[in-house]
């Protein structure tokens, strides 16, 4: 999970983050987690397509998949499965 | 009607961004490219919406700021910026990205932010200023024809606080494109000694200037902006002339009464010969101050121009650094500002000064 952190971080160039400042339940989208907005949302789909070449079929998928790191991480595993 | 220059902020390769008195601390370099130097931007933009702003974004969101505190205000009524090139930064990331993944996968953020509006809206959406906001792309009238515009708008009463700018950057993309056309110095030169080079070609410069605009004389407030006026493509030298012994006219005086003249020299012999005929045939006695030296040349460096202009008459006196010509006026009442951009754009600009 620490490299999809860091994944995050060099993608929304969130300056002053560092992966230990992310926790793996936080919520992405919340002011009480890291505060991303819809932009951040499309740089996220983007960063699934380049990284583990999974799309997103299901728009209304997006806030479960994007919910925190472990949601995602949890995501990514499981397609990556379907996958190979 | 007057228009009053109520506030100023300068975000360059000198210290501009600090305050102080003009030039307080000069910034002397040794090459072909000047940078700005950077103010610490998050005193004006938060860490989450910093991260997605290129250089120019920040330099003009900072100079925008540093303009209306200096006069004083939280939100202008309206915001028009000029600026040559735009969003060039992140223009080359989208590009780069679009030719390297296949025109797939591209992400959002830089081509939101690679529109030549960028900064006009990024100082709207953080000053929560929803007036009238346009942005002139012409080249080396971007900021004149933004002053036009805030001229026409102060005229017809619809805002009565404007704030205008002018902004450029420089890329590595768009320096290696520019020096293929011959623009700049072969080797690095001293910015002290430019203007006196014998060799074509100049220095590239950058930079954010903006100014509040009033018909309200603000309390902190020295300078008019008396008024502005363009000249594309002239003929020869006497077309020039002509053009400011008339905009002079129409503005109520004559060479006589200009104490200061500033020029856009840029060190390269053959665009400076034209300051040179000018000169001699209208202001052969007068004291003459540049400032491309300092900020180095680029489309819209008369916002630069007219914010030291504004500076010299706030101050009453000229730099050493900036003067070129003679000996610093004992009173500056009156600056006429000429600057062409590579011969083709020439523009003239008064500025008077107010008790």
């Amino acid at each position: 999970m620490n490299d999809l952190k860091a994944q995050i971080i060099e993608q929304l160039n969130l300056q002053e983050v560092t992966p230990e400042n992310i926790g793996n339940d936080q919520p992405l989208f919340s002011k009480e987690g890291l505060g991303l907005d819809s932009i951040d949302a499309l740089e996220l789909i983007v960063l699934l397509q380049q990284h583990y070449n999974i799309r997103i079929t299901n728009p209304d998928d997006g806030p479960k998949i994007f919910h925190s790191v472990r949601s995602m991480a949890e995501y990514i595993s499981a397609n990556q499965t379907i996958q190979a | 009607m007057n228009i009053y220059i109520n506030g100023t902020g300068c975000v360059s390769p000198q210290l501009t961004a600090q305050g102080g008195p003009l030039l307080g601390t000069l910034k002397e370099y040794e090459q072909v490219r000047l940078a700005v130097v950077d103010p610490d931007y998050k005193q004006w933009i938060d860490l989450k919406q910093i991260r997605r702003m290129s250089r120019i974004v920040k330099m003009g969101v900072a100079a925008a700021n540093l303009s209306l505190e200096s006069a004083g205000l939280s939100t202008p009524d309206a915001i028009i910026t000029g600026t040559a090139y735009g969003c060039l930064d992140d223009t080359g990331v989208f590009l780069t990205k679009m030719v390297n993944q296949q025109e797939e996968m591209l992400t959002p953020t830089a081509f939101i932010q690679s529109t030549h509006n960028t900064v006009a809206g990024q100082i709207a959406l953080l000053l929560q200023c929803h007036g009238y906001n346009n942005t002139f792309v012409h080249r080396g009238f971007s900021f004149e024809n933004a002053l036009v515009d805030a001229i026409l708008i102060l005229g017809e009463g619809s805002a009565e606080n404007i704030l205008v700018g002018g902004m450029d950057e420089i890329t590595n993309h768009s320096h290696q494109i520019l020096s293929r056309f011959g623009i700049y110095k072969k080797a690095p030169v001293k910015t002290m000694d430019l203007l006196n080079s014998p060799e074509p070609g100049t220095i590239a410069g950058e930079g954010a200037a903006f100014l509040t605009l009033s018909n309200t004389k603000g309390p902190g407030c020295t300078t008019m902006l008396t008024g502005v006026s363009t000249l594309y493509k002239p003929l020869w030298e006497g077309e020039v002339i002509g053009h400011i012994v008339k905009f002079l006219e129409s503005n109520n005086c004559t060479p006589e009464d200009i104490d200061l003249l500033v020029t856009g020299r840029n060190g390269d012999i053959d665009q400076d010969e034209m300051y040179e005929e000018v000169a001699a045939a209208l202001f052969p006695d007068h004291p003459e101050a540049c400032f491309k030296h300092l900020c180095g040349e680029y489309p819209t460096a008369t916002a630069f121009g007219t914010w030291m202009a504004n500076a010299l008459i706030a101050e009453q006196t000229v730099p050493e650094a900036a003067m070129f010509y003679g000996n610093p006026p004992e009173k500056i009442n009156k600056i006429l500002l000429y600057n062409h951009h590579q011969g083709t754009h020439h523009s003239f600009i008064l500025l008077s000064h107010v008790e």
